[in-house]
């Protein structure tokens, strides 16, 4: 069932990703789809992106690796993530994944630790190390984002090069409705941190394109290699955004049970219900 | 045409899997009218019927773990008994109890012909099952369940008879089969359905395999009938909203009443001054408990007792405690003791949680003294059932006062059981059983109070931080010191009470018409705990571990009262 | 001995490869290669071992085996002592063995397609693939259905798992992934929880290890 009512301003006037910039090489062109409507994008003298209904064309930027465009007016340009230009960073996209789950989904999905030993076993997290240690949301106003600090959780295993486990440190972001940016103490370089972010294209209101960016201190690992990691992680977390109802977000608060652990999709649910968002969402009843 | 979806909702009892379909330690998908459902068959043979959907986020509990007696979410891993779809144990917070209204909708069920029946309503009248009856192929069909229906008809043997079996089957002979069977159509979705056939006699394969030839021919059919017509929208699910108290994550609090009642099944001599109670519902099953937790049971003599329920996760037909006979009895565990017969009715209070099981230990020590084996039993054999490391040290005067001793046995090879050991080499054992604090251990005592208080000693000379080793005192032995008066001030009712000597806080509280809730009323159990907002606090109780006693932000207000002139209490 | 895998971890046949790896327990090198996004596979190092540009490839001391089902049949040949993985020897079970290779290629080419054609995107018919798979997996449901009848747990006829079951299992287990749900296969059900016990099982992406099976010793 196609979404025919008008998207909402706070998500029309902002960028969207449609494409990995590799998708798209000199001379090439994608067919992909955005909020229910098809889109072509190419790259001859210029990148550009089309409507396929009525061929205008849309505005077109290229960040972090990706291209976005906008159905609206986007006034500022995309959030920043300030690592990316860092000179001695590698900057990677990891792979652009097609999954049967809203946006909204997603993003809640890539906040929460504490599936981690349950759904990401023996990598991110292992039983019995179950526990979510209180940390700290706050939902910045003049930045528009949501920041997640203080947030740890055990690994058996953090690194590579470790022998037994400890506490990682995460901090989460979420500067835009359908993207979330994860910052991770680097191995290599304690005093800097890696960054894993997820670009989500909602192509309609329960099916998604997920561009996964990383921005890594690591001379060791090959491109192949850090790929294969992340994409192992995110194929992990396919299966439970699959299975999950309803698919849209629903923002009311009595719709599910949340436990302290999940200040931070509490507060994402709440900043999409002050901005109005109104795709990929059950909206609030208004009774 | 056909009965609409409402109609069919308030119709009846459905089958929805067949008894094969439901192996041990196995989940099975199914759905009816459109409402997805978990079906699983814990260790008891129990089946049970439950909504597909994990209250947290959710994710089907169809792609969650069946351990035999809880049901375990794939997402988060949180635990949901059998029986009772009551959520037990939430992974991420494992030092609290999980409320204990988080729990999953069920539906009615019932096992009869080698099918299994559920209602989407529990309104829906008895069904007339016949007891016997062997199960063919389920064959499921894409297409409406009343066309499916109608094609069964359709193809029967010409001449033959029919009987209705409402709302959507029938009993005739099939073109193409052996014989007569029962076939009941199972409505999935609006366009979606499943044949189960039953026939009287148990069926060779040859009759397998014809009967599940015809029908393949049968649904072959009508899935090409099914794709020339314009099929209707699937049904949506209805999914309820969570309770107001759910959704804002308050603590739950459990009043003074006495809401369940129970039969005493069974009493025996679990040891030579200990009895062993069963206790069993009127109706039904009993209300979802988390290891380690009590109920207050209420004798006709006016008397309120509290006993650790000593049960396995899931076991939630009947309530085993133990009670043991004390010499300086208050006249309660006498009365119980010597008066309580089998049969008898008492009422009981749900499940109190005060004293909750983390099951995020690398290695959990029990060290059980006498009768306060009872609760650690709980404990340790939900540890038995997860596979998760533990021993288990059992004090007691003697063999013979050693309570529950064949349960014990059944917990396997961790156990050490202790006899007529004095203090200084009760003291060598448990400093052996703690040894030096290592990283994710924790520990459980629950005995005698000089037992506790020595196990406090010890604990802290080996390391043990205080959020590592837990004790339950059942009782309170220290003297209440109620010579000072002060006064309390309840924030959010914005009353100001005055606490004389001799009277506890909880009275005062009582008397001023609030309902606060209480159990031991000794500063043991725990139930009574409040926040405290202000003030210096006297703490009396044995409840409270020496850092939330230092943090002056909790107390136990049947006991513990105030060393300034005020405290201002967040109720 | 010196086996390396050359290996995606997405890929439904490596998958494969990789289980009977794990359950014969032999120790491998892995070297990943980028099918997507870097198209590795297509790459001149690659061709070169691979003509084909598919995987799985294992290397096994200089001898070079590809693709999923002659992977399996050559690692069963090899390293299993018991001769119950591939009991090719035995004229009543050979062929049907190759029947359920046969099988799991026609799975392959519907279901798997389904698969990566949803994550990577293409212009795959995905109801016509998924109409495919659905007619493929009602034929397995009910060969299970009555294997059990029969006291069968597996594909073919024995008491022991063999690589049929291995050269099947990965497409059936990841349906999901390309819009099959296998709600209506009940017997396809219970057998993934047989193939997930076996010893020295290992998972992947969009796998979760089955409960532990049901003993009645407590």
């Amino acid at each position: 069932m196609a979404y025919t009512k008008p998207i909402a301003p706070a998500l029309r006037d902002l960028w969207h990703v449609i494409a990995a910039s590799q998708e798209v090489p000199m001379g090439g062109k994608r067919i992909t789809t955005l909020f229910d409507t098809a889109l072509t994008v190419s790259r001859n003298e210029r990148l550009r992106v089309a409507r396929n209904d009525d061929g205008s064309l849309l505005p077109v930027i290229e960040r972090y690796g990706c291209i976005w465009t906008s159905f609206g007016s986007p006034t500022a340009d995309l959030f920043p993530i300030i690592e990316y230009g860092e000179s001695d960073r590698r900057n990677i996209i990891a792979g652009s994944i097609g999954v049967n789950v809203s946006a909204p989904r997603a993003i809640e999905n890539f906040l929460d630790m504490g599936h981690f030993p349950y759904v990401h076993t023996d990598i991110l997290g292992a039983e019995p190390h179950t526990e979510v240690k209180e940390y700290d949301v706050e939902i910045s106003f003049e930045r528009d984002e949501i920041l997640a600090t203080r947030c740890r959780f055990f690994q058996p295993k953090a690194a590579l090069t470790a022998t037994e486990g400890q506490d990682v440190d995460y901090i989460y972001r979420v500067p835009h409705p359908y993207c979330s940016v994860l910052y991770k103490s680097c191995p290599a370089d304690e005093s800097r941190l890696d960054v894993i972010a997820i670009f989500c294209q909602p192509m309609t209101e329960e099916t998604i394109r997920a561009h996964l960016m990383l921005s890594m201190i690591d001379a060791d690992n090959t491109d192949a290699g850090i790929r294969r990691f992340q994409q192992t992680i995110f194929g992990q977390d396919r299966p439970i955004l699959e299975n999950q109802y309803p698919k849209k977000l629903p923002l009311d608060p009595r719709a599910e049970t949340p436990i302290r652990a999940d200040k931070s999709a509490i507060a994402y649910r709440r900043w999409l219900s002050q901005k109005g968002v109104n795709y990929g969402v059950i909206p609030q009843q208004l009774s | 045409m056909g009965l609409g979806v409402a109609e069919l909702r308030q119709a009846a009892w459905y089958p929805v899997a067949s008894s094969d379909d439901l192996p041990f330690r196995h989940v099975y998908h199914g759905q009816l009218l459109g409402q997805e459902l978990a079906i699983w068959r814990a260790d008891d043979g129990n089946v049970n019927v439950w909504e597909n959907r994990c209250l947290h986020r959710g994710v089907r509990l169809s792609i969650g773990i069946n351990d035999g007696a809880e049901l375990k979410c794939q997402y988060h891993g949180w635990r949901y008994a059998n029986r009772t779809a009551g959520c037990t144990y939430i992974p991420a917070h494992p030092a609290d109890a999980p409320a204990r209204r988080i729990t999953n909708r069920t539906y009615p069920v019932k096992e009869r012909f080698g099918l299994v029946w559920a209602a989407l309503s529990p309104e829906a009248p008895e069904p007339e099952l016949a007891e016997a009856g062997f199960a063919l192929r389920p064959m499921p069909v894409n297409a409406l369940p009343e066309m499916v229906l109608t094609a069964l008809m359709r193809r029967r043997l010409a001449g033959g008879a029919v009987t209705a079996l409402p709302p959507l089957g029938a009993a005739l002979v099939l073109e193409g089969t052996p014989g007569r069977a029962s076939y009941f159509v199972q409505p999935v979705d609006s366009a979606r359905a499943v044949i189960r056939g039953v026939v009287d006699t148990e069926p060779d394969l040859e009759t397998l395999l014809a009967f599940n030839a015809a029908l393949s021919a049968l649904r072959d059919e009508v899935e090409v009938e099914a794709r020339a017509i314009e099929l209707p929208e699937p049904i949506v699910p209805r999914y309820e909203p969570v309770s107001v108290e759910l959704a804002t994550m308050p603590d739950l609090v459990i009043g003074r009443q006495a809401t369940v009642r129970v039969k005493v099944k069974r009493r025996w001599q679990a040891a030579l001054d200990v009895t062993g109670i069963e206790l069993v519902p009127l109706s039904g099953h009993l209300p979802t408990f988390q290891p380690g937790a009590h109920i207050d049971l209420h004798l006709s003599n006016g008397m309120v007792r509290q006993y650790s329920i000593t049960n396995g996760p899931g076991e939630l037909l009947s309530y085993t405690i133990a009670v043991k006979r004390e010499a300086d009895s208050r006249g309660g565990s006498a009365a119980i003791t010597d008066t309580l017969r089998e049969g008898d009715v008492l009422a009981v209070s749900e499940p109190r949680n005060n004293f909750p099981l983390r099951r995020d230990a690398l290695r959990t020590t029990f060290i059980a003294g006498g009768i306060g084996l009872t609760p650690l039993l709980s404990m340790a054999r939900a540890l038995q059932r997860q596979g998760l490391a533990f021993d288990f040290h059992a004090f007691a005067r003697s063999e013979g006062h050693l309570p529950l001793g064949p349960e014990l046995e059944a917990l396997g090879g961790g156990v050490t059981r202790h006899f007529g050991l004095g203090p200084a080499e009760t003291a060598a054992q448990i400093r052996h059983a703690l040894g030096p604090h290592s990283f994710s251990r924790h520990a459980y005592i629950c005995g005698p109070g000089p037992m506790l208080e020595l196990a406090r000693g010890l604990a802290t000379e080996l390391g043990w931080p205080d959020e590592a080793v837990h004790y339950e005192y059942f009782k309170n032995t220290h003297e209440i010191d109620t010579s000072s008066s002060f006064v309390v001030e309840l924030a959010r009712s914005a009353l100001s009470l005055a606490v004389p000597a001799g009277k506890s806080i909880l009275e005062v509280m009582r008397e001023a018409g609030i309902d606060a809730p209480s159990s031991c009323e000794q500063g043991a159990c725990g139930t009574c705990l409040t926040r405290v907002l202000e003030g210096e606090i006297d703490h009396q109780d044995v409840y409270l571990n020496a850092t939330e006693q230092a943090s002056g932000n909790v107390m136990m207000t049947c006991v513990s009262r105030a060393k300034s002139a005020r405290l201002v209490l967040d109720i | 001995m010196a086996i390396t895998l050359y290996d995606f971890e997405l890929s439904a046949g490596c998958y494969a490869a990789r289980l009977m790896l794990s359950i014969l327990g032999v120790r491998y090198d892995t070297v990943s290669v980028d099918i997507y996004p870097g198209s590795d596979n297509r790459s001149e190092w690659f061709l070169k071992l691979n003509p084909e540009g598919t995987l799985p490839v294992i290397v096994d001391d200089g001898f070079t085996v590809s693709n999923a089902h002659p992977c399996l049949i050559h690692l069963a040949g090899k390293y299993d002592a018991t001769d119950r993985w591939s009991p090719i020897h035995d004229p009543l079970v050979h062929p049907l063995m190759l029947g359920w290779f046969d099988f799991a290629r026609r799975l392959t080419a519907s279901a798997g397609v389904a698969r990566t054609g949803v994550a990577f995107g293409g212009d795959a018919d995905l109801p016509a693939l998924q109409l495919e798979a659905h007619r493929l997996l009602r034929q397995l449901d009910e060969h299970l259905w009555f294997g059990e009848k029969q006291g069968r747990d597996w594909l073919v006829e024995g008491e022991h798992p063999t690589i049929a079951d291995i050269a099947v299992f990965p497409d059936v287990t990841l349906s999901e992934e390309g819009g099959v749900s296998r709600q209506d296969y009940p017997a396809i059900r219970r057998w993934l929880d047989r193939v997930r016990r076996i010893p020295g099982f290992v998972v992947m992406s969009g796998v979760f290890p089955a409960a532990p099976a049901y003993s009645p010793l407590r």
